[in-house]
């Protein structure tokens, strides 16, 4: 999913997948989160930074 | 390569197949397990073991997390779902598993308050707007959804919500890989290793497997490049004589995992002496539960759970198809009284199962062939 908007204080992340669907995500896991970054997530929360596409 | 579309590149992917070709030895049969359920449907869904050598065979693996939950644990959901006062909340797939007396689903039907989720966090959003009841997360799968389930427990104890807990059945991804190379009745040659779990365990936790067992782990990403060039490395690597763990998957898997998200499963989970994997029977340190510091939190504690055991029905062979015996398409009731829409085993439920994976797609091309 690629990031869209940070929420640091509340370690969230307005997230968009592929198929244009808005997320939130947890962030605790990777952070700090940049706008424009690709996370991969699994069950709402961000478990790795994604180097590339997909 | 770099855009998704590269990486279903057809002109790449036989550029791979060929050099598959050119590795494998005639006369030699080769068993590759690709251990993750979200692998099995990618093969599939793309076809790739129509791109490979015939003597190079992919057999499915215990990765899909709900194809490996016991009926008794279904049942004991259920158990808790029928409680007063609970609403009870899983994953869209786990609504579907069969239990000994109906799925979840079914018990909805009949007047249960359980509801889907897409994660951990939307039960306990549920639990905020619900005080006055108990909300139950029934948490299924492998490290890749453990350090969700843990971060929602971290939150529900700093936010103060009390009528939040957690069902835990999250399971870890060695034992049954240890207990599948302990197993006599099955040879296999190389394992193309899980991407996501990896993206949080690293790869050192699959050393084993060369060092013990001589056999090459090559973890893998889940586009079709990814799986072919996962498998040229294992054949690569066994044309060499080398055996080792090799991470085809750099862009998202780090060689040492994740250690925030090891760190915060620590705090909250600890390892159960056993834990039944439908098909696999009871492996040691292979499930995970709450630590006594999280126990206020813990479905098990504040509910009477029964703890049901129960033997999977005689027709579905659903555990054979999980430690690779056997092929989707060779159990007895595939397709005809085990379907998706209605399933008797769990490798029918869920897109990660194979029997799904297959029905879905690969029976297809099996038609064609027999044709």
């Amino acid at each position: 999913m690629t990031v869209l908007r940070v929420d640091e204080g509340r370690e969230l992340a307005l997230c968009a997948a592929d198929d244009g669907r808005h997320e939130t995500v947890e962030i605790a896991l990777v952070a700090p989160v940049r706008p424009a970054q690709r996370l991969l997530v699994h069950a709402g929360t961000a478990i790795a930074h994604q180097a590339g596409q997909p | 390569v770099r855009f998704v579309d590269e990486f279903r590149d057809a002109e790449l992917g036989r550029a791979v197949a060929g050099q598959i070709l050119s590795l494998v030895e005639p006369g030699r049969h080769y068993k590759l397990m690709e251990v993750c359920g979200g692998h099995t449907h990618s093969i599939y869904k793309y076809g790739i073991d129509d791109l490979l050598p015939a003597n190079v065979e992919l057999v499915h693996g215990p990765g899909c997390p709900v194809c490996v939950i016991p009926m008794g644990r279904v049942d004991d959901g259920i158990a808790v779902a029928h409680q007063d006062g609970v609403i009870f909340t899983c994953f869209g797939d786990m609504m579907r598993v069969p239990g000994s007396d109906g799925s979840l689903l079914e018990a909805k039907a009949a007047g249960a308050d359980i509801r889907m989720v897409y994660s951990p966090l939307d039960a306990l959003r549920i639990a905020k707007q619900n005080p006055d009841r108990e909300v139950v997360f029934f948490a299924i799968g492998f490290e890749t959804t453990a350090p969700s389930t843990a971060l929602t427990l971290k939150r529900a104890r700093a936010e103060g919500v009390p009528n939040f807990s957690v069902m835990c059945s999250h399971v870890t991804i060695v034992p049954p890989l240890r207990a599948l190379l302990e197993s006599p009745d099955l040879r296999l040659d190389g394992f193309i290793g899980p991407g996501h779990v990896s993206t949080v365990v690293g790869a050192r936790p699959f050393e084993f497997i060369p060092v013990d067992y001589g056999r090459p782990v090559v973890i893998s990403g889940f586009e079709p490049l990814d799986i072919l060039q996962g498998i040229e490395m294992i054949l690569r690597q066994l044309a060499a004589g080398r055996c080792e763990v090799e991470n085809q998957y750099k862009r998202v898997v780090p060689y040492e995992g994740n250690l925030r998200a090891l760190e915060v499963m620590a705090e909250v989970f600890e390892l159960r002496p056993y834990f039944e994997w439908r098909g696999l029977g009871f492996i040691s340190h292979s499930g995970l539960k709450l630590t006594e510091a999280y126990a206020e939190l813990d479905a098990e504690v504040r509910f009477s759970v029964p703890g049901i055991r129960v033997a999977d029905p005689k027709a579905c062979q659903c555990g054979e198809v999980l430690k690779g015996v056997i092929k989707p398409w060779e159990c007895k009731v595939f397709g005809t009284a085990c379907t998706p829409e209605r399933p008797i085993g769990t490798c029918m439920v869920s897109s990660e199962g194979a029997c799904a994976a297959y029905y879905n797609f690969g029976r297809f091309a099996r038609e064609r062939e027999v044709v």
